[in-house]
């Protein structure tokens, strides 16, 4: 019930939100105009795409705080369960210095025992699985962001670069290839 | 009425002492900055892009003719194979008279995001070999992968079975199903194709958050108490340092390789079904027919041996050896251990079975 208001209340603000920014642009378009040269109309012109990553970006900002908050209970119930178990050995062992080492190896050895059953079982990856997931969405809104900035400063964005780092690829395997065939078969190059 | 807290003196005395050592430690010890961890002469032998094959200086007269090319693993740099003066991999393998090569896979940036298996197997490793052959007039290298470099050897040895004298495979990661490790747990778990669209390379702050979590109070808490209650032992803290700054040197893997690694060997498990491609060509494990020595380490907390194991039974070799090893990941390649018992076996199988 609650997470339905709550998507509904989103799903509003996302609605007031364009409803005022594309009125804005619709009313400002044509005195805008004038400027056209310059570096603030694309600006302008993809104000709202910022606009409409940062609102979406707040349904993984909820999924990514869901996850967290689960990677971090999972670890408390466990510290509490490991500190539990210590506490019904502690008793067994003498206070003084003698017993110390022995006392800090049972803690060590429960704590890391029932750590390593956590790291090790399904449900930890699982959600490790899904918060690692929902904090790549929040960095592919963030990215998106900064393209689109990037782009209206006339820069090349990520997905520019990327291109140029394929094509790179792509021509330094046929050069090693052209290489090869060159050399009949063999590499001479030597870092000496 | 004043409670009495009863506090042994020699608990008093040792947490006094700690103190004392960790005020004492800058004196005492080099920051890792200060360290040079390459320890053994080489020379560069050949290099391409961000690889570098480096060539170990012999220490004493070669007794093998068949050079040894080690294919080191992608996480990590080389330097754990040669830490100390004491537990060198490739010091003893020299006292020993093997030609040791070496492949350092560099730091690759974000340009190298699209190299791929094909790049690091087709590419880069049989460009290494190609050189050493060449160099030495050998027509066959042995190889020996460890860890992941064991992976990347498994797949080269099966695309290239005739460039091959020997294969040993040390802590290969070859059945990811099988892989009971906190590793291979969260490997089957990830979004590869996300994280790879979206970053690029596999960034190194995952791999120390996989780091912090194998045994979190063992490595995290314990081996600095003790680091500081041995300030005083110069071995001890010098060997400390020395790991410790491999440790935290984790260059990224690149996007491609990283993507393929995770899907073929951990959540598809093609690799040990034969069904994995690598340059448009199938991966067949019968192809391996050399001389294999396998090497696994039974509290290996990195690769579990149920990972490793299968490759000797997958090959078609007919001569071929298992060994298990009671030590870990690391204790198998970079310990006393390792000089007393991995490696004299490593050197005897190896040179009954090279040119001499």
């Amino acid at each position: 019930m609650q997470a339905s208001d709550s998507k509904k209340a989103q799903q509003y603000y996302k609605h007031v939100s364009l409803f005022w920014t594309d009125l804005l642009y619709l009313m400002m378009s044509k005195p805008y105009a004038l400027a056209a040269a310059g570096p603030m109309r694309k600006f302008g012109t993809n104000m709202k795409k910022l606009t409409t990553e940062l609102i979406d970006s707040n349904d993984d900002l909820v999924e990514f705080n869901s996850k967290l908050t689960e990677y971090y209970k999972q670890l408390t119930d466990t510290w509490a369960e490991a500190q539990k178990q210590f506490s019904k050995k502690i008793p067994e062992i003498p206070n003084d210095a003698e017993h110390l080492e022995a006392s800090k190896r049972i803690w060590i050895d429960i704590f890391e025992n029932y750590f390593t059953t956590l790291f090790d079982s399904p449900k930890f990856a699982e959600n490790f699985g899904k918060l690692v997931a929902s904090e790549l969405e929040l960095a592919k809104h963030w990215n998106s962001m900064i393209s689109e900035l990037l782009d209206n400063a006339n820069l090349p964005t990520k997905d520019d670069i990327n291109e140029i780092y394929k094509e790179l690829h792509s021509l330094k395997k046929r050069i090693v290839r052209i290489e090869k065939d060159v050399n009949h078969g063999t590499v001479k190059r030597n870092g000496k | 009425m004043v409670n009495e807290l009863k506090v042994d003196p020699k608990l008093v005395e040792e947490f006094l002492n700690i103190n004392k050592n960790i005020f004492e430690a800058p004196k005492l010890v080099r920051a890792p900055d200060e360290i040079n961890m390459d320890m053994t002469p080489y020379d560069v032998a050949y290099s391409e892009d961000r690889v570098r094959l480096l060539h170990f200086r012999p220490t004493t007269e070669r007794q093998i003719k068949t050079p040894l090319v080690i294919v080191y693993a992608l996480i990590n740099r080389y330097h754990i194979l040669d830490i100390h003066p004491q537990k060198s991999w490739v010091r003893n393998l020299l006292n020993q008279g093997v030609d040791v090569y070496l492949v350092d896979w560099g730091t690759p940036t974000n340009a190298d995001r699209y190299l791929g298996f094909d790049d690091y197997v087709n590419g880069y490793i049989d460009n290494c070999v190609d050189f050493v052959s060449k160099e030495t007039g050998e027509e066959k290298v042995s190889i020996q992968g460890y860890c992941t470099g064991g992976t990347l050897a498994t797949v080269y040895a099966a695309l290239h079975p005739n460039r091959l004298r020997t294969l040993t495979l040390t802590a290969p990661v070859i059945d990811g199903q099988k892989d009971t490790t906190v590793v291979g747990n969260l490997a089957k778990h990830i979004d590869v194709d996300k994280l790879v669209d979206t970053i690029g390379n596999m960034p190194p702050e995952f791999m120390y958050f996989v780091f912090s979590v194998l045994k979190p109070f063992e490595q995290g808490l314990e081996k600095y108490v003790n680091f500081f209650k041995n300030i005083h032992d110069n071995d001890y803290v010098e060997n400390f340092i020395r790991v410790e700054k491999w440790l935290s040197d984790t260059p990224p893997i690149p996007g491609e390789l990283f993507r393929q690694w995770i899907k073929d060997v951990y959540q598809e498990n093609l690799l040990i079904q034969s069904k994995m491609y690598v340059g448009g060509k199938q991966v067949s494990l019968k192809n391996i027919n050399m001389p294999l020595f396998t090497q696994v380490a039974v509290a290996d907390h990195l690769v579990s041996p149920e990972s490793s194991m299968p490759i000797h039974y997958a090959v078609s070799s007919e001569d071929k050896s298992l060994q298990i090893y009671t030590t870990g990941h690391v204790g198998m390649i970079a310990s006393s251990f390792s000089q007393k018992r991995v490696l004299p076996e490593f050197g005897q199988w190896l040179k009954e079975r090279s040119n001499k």
